[in-house]
């Protein structure tokens, strides 16, 4: 009797126990189906996608969207390793897929970009942002190129062109500036408080910009602390947006709140969300340069890379709907989708504003491409960047302060990679 | 006789082991794995590395953890005068008026809202250019373009306001069950014996009242020196994490730096400091309060 109590109690713990487990195990693990889930952290509208992709392969995606960059990040790399790791995530280039593959966490994509290269889907250059240790990870959902976006009825307005040298938009901000109209938008925080240091260190000096990249030079060089001067004169003349405001940048530009706003080839889906469309209402020009590198200006580029988990479920059907991505037919689809530029040539293109400046971009002879700076900075460097340009904005005064702050994260940084 | 008892026990611990494996898994393991991590240089993805107690070294010569902490002591602080003595303002003046419970609703209304909402409201009036800017600017007063949520430390200061506007209430309910047990009689007698107003408060009211300050001062205490939803919508700890608290600095640390040690370092340096300002200040107030309250401390 009172063993069968005491089995009772064991039974019933045991079931307990067992119950709270299984609450937590992954129920959806079937293998072989063709949705593949998709965690992402851009907010667009992947259905178009999915749609054509059940069409061609039979793969659908299910999208969970992350809003919060911090909290997406920590979602893929905590769930990696775990069984509710999603099959395919957006991430970064440069330094943060580096940080992935060097665990063995995300699929090696280099037959695809063999035979992508092979049909010439993609150009090599682009290869290379997706390429470790002469392997190939993840692919381009998106590559784009950033320009400035201007606010056509702005510029009408006070008999404004699109300028072509760094001077010229200047006299373009002193003049909106002189009219009560905020010349610049500009955001602190993560991700936008870098964008107005990448534009004038990459503008003053190229390969500074990138030797501080890669460690081999310091945020305290001279060099750094005269591109951050450009920027303090820009905010001191109050050329610039308030940037700790959470109005959306897509309703200041249409509001006219901000006329010209730095942005990746990305950007007009954005805007299309509040009825602003190409040609009539916004234009885009390519940021001069302040300092031509050898004659040309440097353009900043990212790519939205999709990339498949090492060892998710449904691995193969990732990989598929992965070479089926960067094909003519999906880049088309996403190109109409999004009003942006397919990165493969023989997609066709929806936007003929975007046409004309990705023509203009990737004209070799006048413009060099350089990694975007949340691509290219190591992610502790970023984040510490991030707070310190913050900061800067936020109090403008002498940078040296800031770019010390960070040269100390950036210098521990390279320290440990030696 | 012996057997059965024996046997009791053992069913008795059966029923009791699925809440103590609870217990252990989810409290637990999770404060010995803590400790743990904030003695590696985890960042999320690599293998743990023992560093020993490097991530304390780094945290005390952070200049943004030195400011968290100042942070965290201005919200300790600010909260014990402005939600707990306005509270208690609250209870004091109202206790015993006809309409009073009326009057007392829209202090406690706030307190069903979450700290999330409170920052996402109070947001919309501080930003730059939000209403109260926006107000301030319409009846033409000074300081119209001030950046309240941008200047240390009036960022934190109006953080504290904000969250105060959630807290009075509830300090005021518990101080008011406080007013409503003090027996009537010495009073009584105190007024007649002519002692009013303010003395008739610090001489007879406040030291009646001791086991509610006890509870209010004790759970203000702790929830301030954990502080994390208001800041986190609201200023996110910026800008450039000049308006961190230490449970912010913990979050910041651990998920956006990926410095999992780091973060793991401050969360338990922050526990050792609540459970310390807990039992300090409840060892003392126990000592020379009556016995009513003290079960009730105990509890929160």
């Amino acid at each position: 009797m009172k063993a069968r109590k005491w089995l009772a109690a064991i039974v019933v713990a045991t079931a307990v126990t067992a119950g709270l487990v299984g609450c937590s195990s992954n129920s959806s693990g079937s293998s072989g189906s063709t949705t593949l889930n998709f965690v992402e952290d851009k907010g667009w509208n992947y259905d178009p996608l999915s749609t054509a992709a059940k069409k061609s392969l039979g793969v659908s995606l299910k999208t969970n969207t992350y809003s919060n960059e911090n909290q997406f990040q920590a979602f893929v790399k905590q769930s990696l390793r775990t069984p509710k790791a999603p099959d395919i995530f957006t991430w970064h280039t440069g330094a943060q897929l580096e940080q992935l593959v060097s665990q063995g966490l995300v699929a090696d994509t280099s037959s695809i970009w063999k035979k992508a290269i092979a049909k010439n889907w993609v150009s090599p250059s682009i290869e290379k942002m997706f390429t470790v240790d002469g392997k190939q990870y993840c692919v381009p959902l998106e590559v784009d190129y950033w320009g400035m976006y201007y606010n056509k009825a702005i510029f009408a307005k006070y008999n404004l062109a699109p300028p072509t040298t760094w001077s010229e938009m200047l006299n373009d901000a002193a003049t909106l500036k002189s009219h009560g109209v905020v010349p610049f938008y500009s955001q602190d925080g993560n991700p936008w408080a870098f964008v107005y240091y990448m534009l004038t260190m990459a503008g003053t000096d190229l390969n500074e910009y990138n030797a501080i990249n890669e460690g081999k030079a310091s945020y305290t060089d001279p060099q750094v602390k005269k591109a951050m001067d450009v920027w303090l004169k820009m905010l001191q003349k109050g050329y610039f947006s308030d940037p700790g405001s959470k109005t959306p940048s897509q309703t200041v530009f249409k509001d006219g709140d901000a006329a010209m706003q730095p942005f990746g080839t990305w950007y007009p889906g954005t805007l299309a969300k509040v009825g602003m469309k190409p040609g009539s209402d916004w234009g885009i020009f390519p940021i001069p340069a302040i300092t031509k590198q050898n004659g040309k200006t440097p353009v900043a580029v990212e790519t939205a890379p999709v990339c498949v988990t090492a060892k998710g479920a449904n691995k193969a059907a990732a990989l598929k709907y992965s070479q089926w991505l960067m094909s003519p037919s999906a880049q088309s689809t996403w190109s109409k989708a999004q009003g942006i530029l397919p990165y493969n040539p023989q997609a066709k293109a929806a936007n003929s504003t975007l046409q004309g400046f990705g023509k203009q971009v990737t004209d070799a002879a006048k413009y060099t491409t350089y990694l975007r700076y949340y691509e290219a900075a190591p992610a502790p460097v970023l984040t510490s960047a991030l707070n310190n340009f913050t900061g800067f904005m936020t109090a403008p005064s002498d940078p040296t302060k800031y770019l010390k702050s960070i040269q100390s994260v950036s210098s521990q940084y390279w320290a440990s990679k030696k | 006789m012996h057997s059965k008892s024996n046997g009791y026990q053992r069913s008795a611990w059966a029923f009791m082991g699925p809440g103590v494996a609870l217990v252990l898994l989810a409290m637990y393991i999770p404060v010995v794995y803590t400790m743990y991590l904030s003695l590696t240089d985890y960042n999320g993805l690599d293998t743990p590395q023992f560093v020993g107690l490097q991530n304390y070294v780094t945290m005390f010569s952070d200049p943004s953890f030195l400011m968290s902490l100042l942070n965290t002591a201005i919200w300790v602080v600010g909260t014990l005068i402005v939600p707990v003595g306005v509270g208690l303002l609250v209870a004091y003046l109202s206790f015993g008026l006809k309409w009073a419970s009326l009057f007392r609703i829209p202090f406690l209304i706030p307190y069903a809202l979450s700290g999330v909402a409170i920052g996402v409201v109070f947001n919309f009036i501080l930003q730059n250019g939000g209403a109260l800017s926006q107000a301030m600017a319409f009846f033409h007063l000074p300081g119209a373009d001030t950046h309240w949520l941008e200047v240390a430390p009036l960022n934190t200061i109006v953080m504290i306001l904000a969250s105060s506007w959630q807290g009075i209430g509830v300090n005021a309910l518990l101080f008011i069950v406080g007013l409503q047990s003090i027996p009537k009689e010495p009073l009584e007698a105190a007024r007649i014996d002519g002692a009013n107003g303010l003395r008739l408060f610090t001489t007879m009211i406040w030291p009646l009242l001791r086991p509610s300050t006890t509870i209010v001062v004790g759970l203000s205490i702790v929830n301030s020196l954990k502080t994390f939803d208001i800041v986190e919508t609201m200023t996110q700890g910026g800008p450039n994490r000049i308006s961190e608290t230490l449970g912010v600095t913990m979050y910041s640390d651990t998920f956006q730096n990926s410095q999992y040690g780091l973060g793991a370092a401050v969360a338990i340096f922050l526990t050792i400091v609540t459970v310390a300002a807990s039992v300090l200040y409840l060892r003392r107030q126990l000592a020379i309060g009556d016995s009513s309250g003290s079960g009730k401390v105990a509890e929160a």
